[in-house]
């Protein structure tokens, strides 16, 4: 009985965190006549795909998909690049005192700075440099904000790989560089694929710096495109949820695959900036 | 950690390796810090000011914003601690099928900020949306349930949105820290004749602190710069109902071009976050 009622709560908090994207999900597959019956048709309505050729062949979402992901993969690889060296050269090299300590700190404080109190000093110096409304002046900020991150993450996954095993490699005459080119990164390969995962995910459900520092048509991302279309007057219900539902997969799918990994993750402010 | 005398005059080895991160956020965090305090300590002709400061003290709607921003923080947190507590017990008690509710359950945490708000846009709509409309199927009477758009509901609404979006969070990470502690003073209290109460308060929240306060810290940070959600579900109306102050700072700076006074109020909002963030770090340095 005890058992039962447990079950049953647990389906009732399962049912209570799915039950908003089910609708959202029904809303973009529904007809016009049928997102606004009473009562409302948790199932059994005509499906049709017509918001999702809207959105994104008649529409300008394809555009948005597009650079969101464009977006996404260059932050991302711009953000491991700088990342992945730094955290290794803060795990492995000998530093005076508490240099290490301090820098990796220093590193991690700027990822805690709340982006409206950087964004007004950002879109200023964006402006100035003409970067403003382009992928790549957006690319740019979002290569910053992932950066702590990777060092973070990076660093603890560094730590787990032994020494000698580098130590050994470099008397067989590897440079420090080809050490950790060759030997230690395969060595923390999965971690490495989680950290990607998590700024990937990071630079796509990104809001706010995308709403301020992109404004056009050509460098709109996903989610200020569907954002855009809610704050206008008449709200397509039918295209904003289709775009929806194709912003929140590649997240769904991204974030499963790297599960074993989010809580590390999120304890260092992934997922969400 | 290990300290040794580097001879003076050399640069640590390490440092190439850590410059050129280094110089990124320096000239992407740093810099737009320092720029962000120049420009709220100077007026249209340049010269120096602390009008942006002084005026904070008699804004209406500052006060409002921060009142709202505290309110909405303590209220989020307190229900997400309860409830994220909760669902980790609970899953954690289940012999079958935790996988599968653990995966359910995080959902709503991993879709875009601006997807869980367009949702609920679409559920809270008083005439159209789902929730009235299954709640006047059921037979009550919604005509009083306005949601985001009453005066006295929308910070609720609001509330509510971040519970169903963020109680997974710290049902993971409680969830984790769980399954983390070791079984042995449990199983003893057990033995010992305590009941479950007493071994939940007096066994498993000590031993969960760090986790719990790791939880917390992080959900304090987010939720004192919330911006997102309410940018969608009410653009901080009706009024200034849910005004908040990372909403207040953005229509300041890129609605009415006050770049000066929207840099001052910013400042109030990253003391906030450096008081938590402070903790945070001790935490992490514990471990």
């Amino acid at each position: 009985m005890k058992t039962l009622l447990r079950y049953a709560a647990a389906c009732g908090g399962l049912l209570i965190a799915v039950a908003p994207v089910y609708w959202l999900l029904t809303i973009s597959l529904k007809r016009e006549v049928d997102q606004f019956a009473y009562p409302p048709q948790w199932f059994g309505f005509v499906v049709t795909l017509q918001h999702y050729g809207n959105a994104f062949r008649g529409g300008s979402f394809g555009q948005y998909f597009t650079n969101s992901v464009l977006l996404a993969a260059l932050s991302t690889l711009a953000a491991l690049l700088l990342g992945v060296p730094a955290a290794y050269g803060l795990a492995r090299f000998e530093w005076p005192g508490h240099w290490s300590e301090n820098i990796g700190n220093w590193i991690l404080s700027t990822r805690m700075l709340p982006p409206i109190v950087t964004i007004v000093p950002l879109f200023l110096m964006l402006r100035e440099a003409r970067l403003l409304n382009s992928l790549l002046g957006l690319a740019i900020v979002y290569t910053a904000f992932n950066l702590p991150f990777v060092v973070w993450m990076m660093r603890g996954f560094f730590d787990e790989v032994p020494r000698e095993i580098e130590e050994a490699a470099m008397l067989d005459g590897e440079t420090r560089a080809g050490a950790l080119l060759r030997i230690v990164l395969p060595l923390v390969k999965p971690g490495l694929a989680a950290t990607a995962v998590f700024c990937l995910v990071v630079a796509w459900n990104e809001f706010l710096f995308a709403l301020i520092l992109t404004q056009t048509e050509s460098a709109m991302t996903l989610p200020v495109g569907i954002a855009s279309r809610v704050t206008q007057y008449e709200i397509r219900w039918g295209e904003m949820s289709a775009a929806g539902v194709v912003a929140m997969l590649p997240v769904l799918v991204f974030a499963t695959a790297a599960q074993k990994y989010l809580v590390r993750g999120l304890s260092l402010g992934a997922v969400k900036g | 950690m290990r300290s040794r005398r580097i001879p003076a005059g050399r640069i640590p080895s390490g440092l190439p390796w850590v410059m050129p991160a280094m110089v990124v956020l320096l000239a992407l965090s740093i810099y737009p810090m320092i720029y962000s305090v120049k420009v709220s300590i100077t007026d249209a002709t340049g010269a120096f000011t602390l009008a942006n400061f002084t005026r904070l003290f008699h804004d209406r709607v500052f006060g409002a914003a921060t009142l709202q921003t505290i309110v909405l923080t303590i209220a989020a947190l307190g229900i997400e601690f309860v409830l994220g507590m909760a669902l980790a017990l609970l899953i954690d008690s289940l012999a079958r099928a935790r996988a599968v509710f653990r995966a359910g359950l995080l959902v709503p945490m991993l879709l875009p900020p601006v997807v869980a708000a367009v949702a609920w846009r679409l559920i809270y709509n008083p005439q159209f949306g789902a929730l009235n409309g299954t709640l006047r199927w059921l037979g009550l009477n919604t005509a009083a349930l306005t949601w985001t758009s009453g005066e006295n509901s929308a910070l609720l609404s609001v509330i509510l949105v971040d519970v169903w979006e963020w109680t997974p969070f710290v049902f993971l990470l409680l969830s984790a820290g769980l399954q983390a502690i070791p079984t042995e003073p449990i199983e003893a209290a057990r033995i010992d004749g305590a009941g479950a109460w007493r071994i939940f308060r007096d066994v498993t929240l000590p031993l969960l602190k760090p986790t719990i306060l790791l939880a917390l810290l992080l959900r304090a940070m987010d939720l004192v710069r919330i911006f997102d959600q309410i940018f969608i579900l009410t653009q901080g109306g009706p009024g200034t109902a849910t005004e908040t102050v990372s909403l207040y700072i953005y229509r300041t700076a890129f609605r009415f071009s006050n770049f000066g006074y929207a840099a001052a109020m910013s400042f109030v909002l990253l003391a906030a976050t450096m008081m938590f963030s402070r903790g945070l770090m001790r935490l992490m340095r514990a471990r």
